[in-house]
């Protein structure tokens, strides 16, 4: 069975969980800018959380289906809707064939993420799904979609009745919500900066300017300043890392960041608020709040749960019918 | 071989996100200290603990991935502690090893200017001549300090004094892959095409970074590189 590319929308990739056990080479993981959607989006149809999903910006892609699929939406809502009729996120909808799904309107979030029922059949490269657009390998081909694009794709057998399913968009609201407010922990370099600067990371709000995509998002605010500006040498940095630009801006690092930097680490964004994060579209504003380490293990694994939790009723319906 | 003590009173063991933490010996570029940090990651790619995910050396740092929710199954207290407890113990027994001598790769490399643009600005800096240039390079057995900035490249080190130059002040918009800079006191291969600041002195007809190889690195973190000067014929002949 395959799904057409009839629109390709504006930077579609494939992606799963990411690519790990290569950061010592040089080659980041990559992966879902919202991880907890793209998982949240295969459990709700019975896969593993790690099968590779189509991450969308807006304007986002328009698909053929060819054959009868459950499908999933999660993520940003860009108005989805098949042939037409608005179909519910966070929810598995079935798709027949040669129908046409699109999003309509930008509503909020950035990324959306289409999921199908059974495993896409993608490029795997180095243990992973995701696109790596560099080096232009995984996902499909190494680069975005495009008009004419064919995935692949092995249908399960599916027992699935998504009219029987719960609504667990109101168990969401504690991932997304309050929006711009992101959770930090100091980062290796907090200390370099002075005191003036640490208040103002914590009091002021910084903007996400439109120089971000998913290797980083550069911020404009405060000028951050460092007690002694002298040159670091190069040391690992993860997703999530806040650096302090030589200009006393910040850029937090994304999915598709390098594996090592060379600017001091004032913050890095707990896990737990990454998804959050990777929703906040161009020209929002966040406000970081500092956490110690056991707050934001306790936030990962709460969101774990939250992932368990629903894919025990979702398992439970599906024994049932 | 000579053995090398360290005193653990100069190490951090830090988190770096909620998911990894920092092991750094500080702000410099040794050799000794890189060693250390290299003896480190392959100790735990040997042997490392349930829920570790990779590491990653640097110069005179390593980090730690690990899986927060597999290790907090097995613990009473924060995965970060119980990362951190075991990376104290395992810094303290490595602090005194045997140096390896890893074999010397032999990396060909053209200094012509038509693939070395920026070597006739080198030398003119030092008001070296263009053979003395590559003969300072290529005299040099390098250190691969690590791999980072981009997939495969190569930092390596030390260049002889008389041939360190600062980075340009502004990057080229495309460094083909395979040139060879030189930045301050470091001296590294292009991996791939990309935009860069590091001045160009020649071009290895090698492939540095291969995607479709298991093993896609030429190099990696503890090599030892030589240069060996090539004509434009040679570097013509390996092109296939």
């Amino acid at each position: 069975m395959s799904i057409k590319i009839i629109k390709p929308g504006i930077f579609t990739t494939i992606q799963d969980m990411g690519r790990n056990g290569y950061r010592c080479d040089g080659i980041g993981p990559a992966g879902a800018m919202d991880f907890f959607a793209a998982a949240l989006g295969n459990i709700l149809l019975g896969n593993d959380e790690n099968y590779p999903v189509i991450e969308m910006h807006f304007p986002a892609a328009e698909l053929l289906f060819e054959e009868d699929i459950l499908v999933s939406i999660t993520g940003a809502d860009f108005c989805a809707s098949v042939d037409d009729i608005a179909v519910e996120l966070w929810k598995p909808v079935l798709i027949k064939r040669q129908q046409t799904l699109c999003f309509k309107k930008y509503k909020m979030g950035a990324r959306a993420y289409l999921s199908l029922q059974g495993e896409m059949k993608a490029d795997k490269w180095l243990n992973s799904y995701s696109t790596n657009t560099k080096l232009k390998a995984g996902g499909y081909h190494g680069r975005p979609l495009i008009k004419g694009d064919s995935i692949l794709i092995d249908l399960v057998a599916s027992a699935m009745h998504p009219e029987h399913l719960p609504d667990i968009t109101n168990l969401l609201q504690p991932i997304y919500e309050p929006a711009g407010n992101i959770r930090c922990i100091v980062g290796p370099e907090w200390n370099s900066m002075d005191d003036a600067s640490q208040k103002m990371f914590l009091n002021e709000s910084f903007l996400i300017t439109t120089q971000s995509d998913r290797m980083g998002y550069r911020l404009q605010g405060a000028n951050l300043h460092l007690v002694d500006p002298a040159q670091l040498i190069s040391s690992p940095v993860d997703k999530g890392t806040l650096q302090l630009l030589p200009n006393g801006q910040i850029i937090v690092l994304m999915a598709d960041h390098q594996t090592t930097g060379g600017y001091p680490r004032i913050a890095n964004v707990i896990s737990a608020d990454l998804p959050k994060l990777a929703q906040q579209a161009i020209h929002s504003k966040l406000q970081f709040e500092l956490v110690n380490i056991e707050t934001a293990e306790y936030a990962l694994l709460s969101l774990y749960q939250l992932l368990e939790s629903i894919q025990i009723i979702h398992e439970a319906d599906r024994h049932q019918l | 071989m000579p053995e090398v003590n360290f005193e653990n009173n100069n190490v951090r063991i830090t988190p770096l996100s909620d998911r990894s933490v920092l092991i750094s010996f500080g702000n410099v570029i040794d050799p000794s200290i890189n060693e250390r940090v290299l003896s480190i990651h392959k100790a735990l790619l040997q042997n490392g603990f349930d829920g570790f995910i990779e590491s990653v050396p640097a110069y005179a740092s390593l980090a730690v991935f690990y899986d927060v929710i597999k290790i907090q199954h097995s613990a009473d207290f924060s995965a970060f502690l119980f990362v951190k407890e075991f990376l104290d113990s395992l810094v303290q027994r490595i602090n005194s090893f045997e140096k390896p001598t890893s074999p010397i790769k032999v990396i060909p490399v053209c200094y012509d200017a038509e693939y070395g643009f920026d070597i006739t600005y080198v030398a003119g800096v030092h008001r070296l001549s263009i053979p003395e240039v590559i003969s300072l390079h290529t005299s040099v057995i390098y250190r691969v300090y690590m791999i980072g900035f981009m997939p495969g490249f190569a930092y390596m080190g030390a260049v002889a004094d008389e041939l360190a130059t600062p980075r340009k002040d502004n990057a080229q918009l495309i460094v083909p892959a395979g040139s060879v800079g030189i930045a301050g006191a470091q001296t590294g291969i292009y991996p791939i095409d990309s935009p860069g600041g590091w001045q160009i002195i020649g071009r290895t007809p090698l492939r540095i970074f291969d995607v479709v190889n298991v093993n896609p690195c030429l190099l990696a973190a503890g090599d030892q590189v030589q240069f060996v000067s090539i004509d434009k014929n040679e570097f013509a002949s390996y092109v296939d």
